[in-house]
């Protein structure tokens, strides 16, 4: 067979079949779009970070001082971060100095409660490093008692330029809005953080306001220094760090990096079960052109080339969804990630890279082929004469399950059902994987939103009334993303469901037009189909449960509070998801009961 | 007398890409009790479609059929179900067993669907297998049966329920000439048993041992012969004409 047959051939079977190659396409692009979403997240705030950190002078190394208010040691230790950071400020290779600038540590009154505070104590005037950058209002004015809020803290106040804050039981106007990268955006780098000038910090600590610690940030002749400079001057005492501008950035957009990870593991899993919808679909194909592979081989095609009609096919159509999933995910990466609470301005996605393509396009690619070359492989093998005389092998042995349901008075169509429930065993494997990956992501959703509950009905931890807030705004991202996630893979799961549904609705047409031709009604066969379907349900369930409980079990070390999965949700789910499977595989039996039984049973 | 099955001004047209393709073409049939019938046509000129008409496996676009005289098909699909359970009984060319059930469930099937206890329906296929002679067939699946192992077993499931009329279609049109005689056998006993019959077949062996033999074309009966007299397994020698293959 010439090279340029597969491809024909390939064309051809789409075209003959257009659905199953919509299906796998749908499948595939789910997968690869949310792979780039993911993809696409990540780094798509170190733009902005960047533009924040050179339009401030941003500092290439930082060290910090933070000493717990009730250490005795505290100020010898901060005497000692200090001579520590003189000699940082020393190192040949600095160029410019800011600070030390002292942090003083206080409350912040806000809606009856409270909120930790820093407030960073800088003179008025521009500093050769780390000058935050005015976004609202004026920067700190020797003759103005004003303080300048950061402005992640004056976004979540709803705060701005002419506003009061109530600092310490007193009242103090706001005078500036400003952002910087020496430290991430309230609220999810917390304590708030605000600038005052050493007059405003007299009376702050006349007011009960303590020293609680200090800030140096240095830029070198070359940034790329940074490392080895720190390397130079490590954190000395307890309570002091050094960091670069490198480190800073990476963990500057937690939340957006969060977002990217869930979304690109939600990626991965819907990759995982488009390998499952591919297998199925096919499997379905195979059985559907059996005929077509014993022709080719009854004509002089080598079993290879059976395989490469197969594999042009379904990778033609994973470069397709590839195309199509990151163009997808280019557009809705943006939007995404400007939901972030750590962004320093309009995000911005990294350039499409090559390295980027062949991750996406190779997890389609990938899904296709280790769908495809198994049962690919299995029709090539097969002997000419049984590829052209398709179906399913005939049982060897009598289900032992069905006979038991019988002994135990089980109704006529779910013993008939049992005896053919594992007919397709890779099929029905292929079936339940998908689904228990749904079922697992139903149930880890579940555990989620219990946890989340319970979040919101207790009473936030004295000072954050405030962060509080933020942080329910990101576990319900969190949870959008997870639910959407389980979302999406019930859809797959139903897909699949709904594939294997129909191919085994084809399978067994004869057979049950047999049963019609014996007096079933329509009613009883595709009561007889939906059972042959629910062991791949069953399976799901049976694994996809503890899966999910197991996954909850790994993620409740994190700052959720812990909750054990409700029983009455995990039963729900129990319930609910083999109504919905019975409910999807019936569809295809009903198409089917309503053809005249007659047109299934042959004859002329 | 009240013939168990009759068929008046039957008709079905098929789609096709070109042109309507009419099957079955205002076809007139009897079938009165206790009689066989074998109907004898070329291939494609619609006896397996009529056959299924009968059954109510698929509807007429006009005409009449009347089970026992009442008018049947304008039923239901679920009535037809019922119907079927009751009345009729179907063999088939490809015999039609189901792959996972054993011959002795595959002939429980149509008793278990009409209501029958589990060991009544079991009793009754013992019954049948033992008097179709594959009885020490009967905990096998139809995988590891012979072809005229499998159309006796499809014969005791037609039977099961005692149904008005049997309709065959090309009982033995898979099976070599020896199963071919067992089946012919089996034919033979059932009429001589007063079971009503109406079979479709290539086989003039098959159509002697009936005692009507109607002969179709174009989808409509174009010819009726009376079979007087005794007749064997062996068939009509007259018969071996009418061009059966």
């Amino acid at each position: 067979m010439a090279a340029r047959v597969a491809p024909w051939l390939a064309w051809r079977n789409v075209r003959h079949r257009p659905a199953h190659a919509a299906l796998l396409l749908l499948t595939l692009t789910l997968a690869t779009s949310t792979l780039g979403v993911g993809m696409w997240l990540y780094g798509s705030a170190d733009g902005p970070w960047d533009r924040a950190w050179a339009r401030t002078d941003g500092f290439h190394v930082q060290a910090l001082a933070y000493r717990n208010r009730d250490d005795p040691r505290r100020d010898a230790d901060l005497a000692e971060a200090r001579a520590a950071m003189d000699a940082l400020a020393a190192d040949p290779d600095v160029v410019a100095v800011g600070g030390p600038w002292t942090h003083l540590y206080g409350l912040l009154e806000f809606e009856g409660g409270t909120e930790d505070l820093t407030a960073e104590v800088r003179p008025a005037g521009v500093s050769p490093v780390d000058h935050p950058l005015v976004t609202a209002g004026a920067w700190l004015d020797d003759g103005d008692p004003g303080v300048v809020l950061e402005q992640g803290l004056a976004e979540a106040m709803h705060a701005g330029p002419g506003d009061t804050l109530r600092l310490q039981g007193r009242d103090v106007p706001v005078r500036g809005v400003a952002m910087t990268v020496s430290r991430g955006r309230f609220p999810l780098t917390r304590p708030a953080h605000v600038w005052i000038t050493p007059a405003t910090a007299a009376e702050l600590r006349d007011l009960g306001m303590t020293e609680e610690g200090m800030e140096l940030a240095v830029r070198l002749a070359d940034p790329d220094d940074a490392e080895k400079v720190a390397g130079r001057h490590p954190a000395s005492v307890e309570g002091m760090f050094v960091e670069t501008w490198r480190q800073r950035r990476a963990d500057s957009h937690s939340d957006v990096d969060i977002l990217a990870g869930t979304v690109f593991a939600a990626g991965i899993l819907v990759g995982v079960l488009a390998i499952a919808t591919a297998a199925v679909i096919v499997a379905g194909r195979m059985a559907a052109h059996a005929r077509q592979t014993g022709t080719l081989k009854a004509v002089g095609a080598l079993p290879r080339q059976v395989v490469a009609v197969l594999l042009v096919e379904h990778l033609a159509l994973a470069a397709i969804a590839t195309v199509v999933g990151l163009a997808v995910a280019r557009a809705i990466a943006p939007p995404l990630a400007r939901s972030s609470l750590t962004l320093l301005g309009a995000p911005e996605p990294p350039p499409l890279s090559w390295a980027r393509v062949a991750i996406v396009g190779g997890v389609a690619a990938g899904a296709v082929v280790v769908a495809t070359l198994r049962p690919a492989l299995r029709a090539a093998r097969r002997s000419t004469l049984r590829s052209l005389a398709s179906g399913a092998r005939p049982p060897r042995r009598r289900g032992r399950l069905a006979g038991l349901a019988d002994r135990a008075g089980a109704p006529l169509p779910a013993v008939l059902g049992l005896r053919s429930a594992w007919r397709r065993p890779s099929r029905l494997v292929s079936n339940a994987a998908g689904l228990t990956l749904a079922v697992a992501m139903v149930v880890v959703a579940v555990a989620l939103r219990a946890s989340l509950d319970r979040l919101a009905t207790d009473p936030p931890e004295a000072g954050r009334t405030l962060s509080a807030r933020a942080d329910a705004v990101l576990y319900d991202r969190v949870t959008l993303i997870v639910l959407a996630t389980a979302g999406v893979l019930i859809l797959l799961g139903g897909v699949n469901a709904a594939v294997v549904a129909s191919f085994a609705a084809r399978d067994s047409a004869r057979a049950h037009a047999t049963f019609r031709a014996l007096g079933a009604t329509p009613r009883q066969t595709v009561a007889t189909l939906v059972v042959s379907q629910m062991g791949a349900c069953a399976l799901a369930l049976a694994a996809g449960i503890p899966l999910g409980l197991g996954l909850w079990q790994l993620m409740d070390g994190g700052d959720l509070p812990p909750v054990p999965v409700p029983a009455g949700a995990v039963a729900g789910v129990a319930v609910v998801v083999p109504a919905v499977f019975a409910a999807v595989a019936s569809v295809p039996g009903w198409r089917r009961a309503r053809r005249p039984a007659g047109l299934d049973l042959g004859g002329d | 007398m009240t013939p168990v099955l009759e068929a008046r001004g039957l008709c079905k047209t098929y789609a096709a890409d070109d042109a309507p393709v009419r099957a079955v073409d205002g076809l007139d049939l009897t079938v009165e009790a206790g009689e066989a019938v074998s109907v004898m046509g070329p291939s494609g000129c619609g006896k397996s479609t009529m056959l299924h008409l009968l059954g109510g496996l698929e509807r007429p676009d006009g005409g009449e059929i009347l089970l026992d005289g009442t008018r049947v098909d304008r039923r239901s699909e679920a009535a037809w179900a019922v119907l079927r359970r009751r009345s009729i009984g179907f063999v088939f060319q490809a015999f039609n067993l189901v792959d996972e059930l054993t011959a002795a469930e595959n002939v429980e099937l149509p008793a278990r669907l009409a209501g029958a206890t589990p060991r009544r329906a079991r009793a009754r296929a013992a019954e049948l297998l033992e008097r179709l002679g594959v009885a020490a067939r009967s905990g096998h699946l139809p995988d590891r049966l012979s072809g005229g192992e499998r159309q006796r077993v499809a014969v005791a499931r037609a039977l099961v329920n005692e149904p008005r009329v049997i309709l065959a279609d090309e009982p033995t049109g898979n099976l070599d000439s020896r199963a071919t005689g067992e089946i012919l056998r089996v034919f033979d006993d059932l009429r001589g048993m007063g079971q009503s019959l109406l079979v479709v077949t290539h086989d003039a062996r098959v159509a002697s041992t009936a005692d009507v033999l109607l002969t179709m074309r174009d989808g409509a009966i174009t010819g009726q012969t009376r079979l007087d007299g005794p007749r064997t397994a062996g068939g009509v020698a007259s018969l071996a004409d009418l061009g059966g293959t």
